[in-house]
């Protein structure tokens, strides 16, 4: 398994609750997990124990084998690579120089770029279909543009897992479906192992093949996405009523209309 | 191409400073005088180095604080500089290396209190509370700067601004070698850390998914930059404008990525450096300007120029 | 009969009494009027008595009129002649705190003229205080003002005096100059003293000559190099301790290219003579010529 969470229990510091409890999650090469759940559920807080920017109060968090937060970060980038849900963007680059960070990992501190590094960075950009942008400035994209280059520059730290966290936020449905499919397509063809964070209940029952469901920092199901994602489930944890049907053997719910409570009542 | 011209610019501004004075000597006697010698070798010199670790302490510290308008000064360094050199005035500390030392020493208080500042937030040295903290500790200092200059005689009050409003008339050889054993350590450590300063500019989280390991970057970078400034500020006073707008235009010409920008910055400063002092010693000669005019008189228009072009392309 | 006879006897005794020639003297002005450095015109009902002296020479000048028991306030920095120590304290001269000063009850404040003035003087004569803005920076200064002061306080014939004497002094043709001297008064950046300073008058009467008398400022910072390329003879310190050493530039590589530093010929001028302008012009030049005989 490239990454093990077993019991993890985690808190930020001057917090009064935890925002993890007791939440475990395996994920070896060639496995898409989803980790769905509503806002504020834990989701960003699993990435960063996963990836060691958080050291969990108990349990463990593995990548490879070796606890996460013990990784030189230099070293754990060339093993995983995350798209994290804000970025700033510092000053005006090209789409090539941006996607060139991701080689970072494996430069020598004064080393110039190398042959070598130039080719991973055009596969990174072909494989994610942006090898078109390459020359462009990042702030003319578009949302959706700017998320291909984003995966590109995961892809070319040559990862064997890769996080996205709510890699969907403010895309269109093509380019939701686009990106999804493009991970499923990695995930396939390469053998990576990808954790995709996202409150979206149908993605990730179309593409995923284990689903981990949070609920305050709690686990509130693991396991295949017809297994988890039941009407009682997906109704206690996002507080509203739905009703699932299969589609292409997968769950899909449909959000219910309910009347709101009228002003005047208590 | 473009290394070539700034390491030919380097050295034409050195030769310039040294055949350039008040006094006029022939070239041909530039060798034996004395006064090129023992006063203007030493000072082109010390000129460079001092202009190079203040635009390599500005590009640092912009990026460590996310933040175009840093300056080495603003981190409260200045502030704590002055006041040092406005109490061992003051207090008449004996000896001729009492004025620098004091310099350095409050610059290492003012650096120590906003790092112990800094830290407060978190191990990561939170760009903002780091900002505010110097901003904080150069009021302070400057005001208490200010209450011994109000409280001294006229002649005091002079003396003491014009220290601090910057120069290198106090260059010798000893000035120089003591400069030129010190600034190694903190120029490579920046050096050293030019690829996590590039992710910097991503937020905390992307650079460290990224390599870079955030905390103890942030520390080095800052105390590095900080070391810098304080033995800048130390034998030339606060020279201000140079790690503000040096490290600029290095970008408009070099781009962002720090492992070109570290030595540009450096070779930009120490130009600009050599030739405003340069410029401070011969225009009104024999009268002096205090070089921090100087420095932003010609930057100015270059970073304009610049900016311009930039605009443009 | 008898009675009234002693009148007209007294009184014609006291008339011839009356009628008696006098030491000549000017007769002390009932409502002195000046104009002062700063071209005001400055005009008193009575002679001043109750004076704030509001810069060190000013109060040195009014102690050498005579006035010295008419002044009710000094700064901090009034130290000569020591009979001012036990003046009391009303502040600055720079930027002073009129509200002490008014606390005294002056009827003349001596303001020392400069901008950072500006907004005392302005508020002296919203309360109604008379003051005088004065400025010596060369023995022609030191003249006027002794006169001005004079006037003001009722001891116009001292005043004159003093006046009369530095005039003279003034007018001396000066010796021919023997030294080159530069005076230097800070070291970073070097600021030596110029054409436009008491220094380079009283060093010029004593014979000595400035190598930077054409700078035409009291004092500017120069580069240390046109120090050494104008190699002066000696270089001048103004200097306030009792046991004057070497002082600490003296000791910093880049000043030992100056030969005269290399060599130690450094003079120290005591500070209450020559660090501003004095009536006491005589005594520096004095004194002067003195030191530099030493280093001949």
């Amino acid at each position: 398994m490239i990454l093990a969470l077993e019991g993890v229990r985690a808190r930020y510091p001057d917090t009064g609750r935890d925002a993890l409890a007791g939440v475990s999650l395996g994920v070896s090469t060639g496995e898409l997990h989803a980790v769905l759940g509503p806002n504020g559920s834990g989701k960003t807080t699993l990435i960063r124990v996963a990836l060691g920017t958080l050291v969990p109060a108990a349990g463990t968090a593995l990548v490879a084998g070796r606890p996460a937060h013990r990784w030189d970060r230099r070293a754990l980038a060339r093993v995983a690579a995350a798209v994290t849900q804000g970025e700033e963007m510092p000053f005006p680059q090209r789409v090539r120089d941006a996607v060139l960070l991701g080689r970072y990992p494996h430069l020598p501190p004064f080393a110039a770029p190398r042959p070598a590094d130039t080719r991973a960075v055009s596969e990174a950009l072909a494989a994610c279909d942006a090898l078109e942008l390459a020359d462009r400035w990042m702030e003319t994209l578009s949302g959706g543009e700017r998320q291909r280059v984003r995966l590109a520059r995961a892809l070319a730290q040559e990862p064997e897992l890769l996080v996205l966290d709510e890699p969907t936020a403010s895309l269109d449905v093509r380019h939701e479906m686009e990106l999804f499919e493009r991970i499923r397509g990695l995930v396939d063809t390469r053998g990576l192992a990808a954790v995709v964070i996202t409150h979206h209940v149908n993605l990730a029952a179309r593409f995923a093949d284990r689903v981990l469901v949070l609920s305050g920092g709690a686990p509130a199901g693991s396991g295949t996405p017809g297994d988890v994602l039941t009407r009682e489930t997906v109704e206690r944890v996002f507080d509203w009523p739905v009703t699932i049907q299969t589609f292409d053997d997968r769950p899909q719910m449909i959000p219910l209309r309910r009347a709101l409570p009228s002003p005047g009542s208590t | 191409m473009k290394w070539v011209v700034l390491v030919g610019a380097s050295l034409l501004a050195v030769l310039l400073a040294v055949a350039s004075g008040p006094t006029r000597i022939p070239l041909a006697e530039l060798a034996g005088s004395p006064i090129v010698r023992d006063l203007r070798v030493p000072r082109a010199l010390l000129g460079f180095l001092v202009g190079g670790a203040l635009a390599v302490a500005g590009t640092g510290l912009q990026a460590l604080v996310r933040n175009p308008l840093a300056d080495p000064f603003l981190m409260g360094l200045s502030g704590g500089a002055g006041l040092g050199a406005v109490a061992a005035i003051a207090l008449r500390l004996p000896g001729p290396w009492a004025l620098p030392l004091a310099a350095f020493a409050g610059a290492l208080a003012a650096m120590l209190l906003v790092y112990r500042l800094g830290l407060v937030a978190g191990a990561t040295l939170d760009p903002r509370v780091l900002l505010l903290a110097g901003v904080v500790v150069g009021s302070f200092a400057a005001a208490i700067t200010t209450a011994i200059v109000s409280l001294s005689e006229a002649e005091q009050l002079r003396n003491a601004l014009l220290w601090l409003w910057g120069g290198l008339s106090g260059a010798s050889w000893s000035t120089l070698a003591v400069i030129a054993a010190y600034l190694p350590v903190p120029l490579i450590v920046i050096a050293v850390s030019a690829r996590p300063l590039d992710l910097l500019g991503l937020g905390d989280e992307p650079a460290q998914y990224l390599g870079a390991d955030v905390a103890p970057l942030r520390r080095r970078v800052y105390l590095a930059a900080s070391l810098l400034t304080a033995a800048a500020v130390a034998v030339s006073g606060v020279i201000g404008f140079v790690g503000l707008i040096v490290p600029h235009i290095g970008r408009l010409a070099w781009g962002h990525r720090h492992r070109t920008l570290l030595p540009a910055a450096f070779l930009g400063g120490g130009i600009l450096l050599v030739l405003s002092d340069t410029l401070a010693r011969t225009i009104v000669a024999p009268r002096e300007l205090p070089v921090g005019i100087v420095t932003a008189l010609i930057g100015v228009p270059v970073f304009a120029v610049l900016l311009r072009r930039w605009v443009r392309a | 009969m008898r009675r009234s006879s002693l009148r007209w006897w007294i009184a014609g005794v006291l008339v011839l009494a009356a009628c008696a020639p006098r030491r000549r003297h000017p007769p002390v002005v009932r409502a002195p009027a000046v104009t002062d450095d700063a071209g005001r015109a400055v005009a008193l009902t009575a002679p001043a008595r109750r004076v704030v002296s509001l810069a060190p020479s000013s109060t040195e000048l009014l102690f050498a009129v005579g006035a010295g028991r008419q002044v009710v306030g000094r700064t901090t920095w009034c130290r000569y002649p020591p009979a001012a120590r036990s003046i009391p304290v009303v502040g600055d001269g720079l930027d002073p705190n009129v509200e002490s000063v008014a606390a005294v009850h002056p009827d003349l404040v001596v303001l020392y003229q400069s901008p950072s003035n500006g907004a005392a003087l302005a508020q002296l004569q919203d309360l109604g205080i008379p003051a005088v803005v004065l400025r010596q920076d060369r023995l022609a200064d030191v003249a006027r003002d002794a006169r001005i002061l004079g006037t003001l306080t009722g001891h116009p014939a001292q005043g004159d005096s003093i006046a009369s004497a530095l005039d003279v002094v003034a007018a001396r043709r000066p010796p021919v100059a023997h030294t080159r001297v530069a005076y230097v008064v800070w070291d970073n950046p070097p600021i030596v003293i110029g054409a436009g300073s008491f220094l380079d008058e009283v060093g010029r009467l004593a014979g000595a000559e400035n190598v930077f008398h054409d700078l035409r400022a009291a004092s500017a910072p120069v580069s240390l190099e046109s120090i050494v390329a104008r190699n002066p003879d000696v270089i001048a310190v103004v200097d306030d301790s009792t046991a004057p050493a070497t002082p600490a530039f003296a000791a910093r590589p880049e000043w030992r290219a100056v030969p005269a530093i290399r060599a130690g010929r450094i003079l120290h001028l005591p500070g209450d003579l020559f660090g501003r302008p004095t009536p006491r012009a005589a005594e520096a030049i004095a004194v002067f010529a003195r030191l530099l005989a030493t280093v001949r």
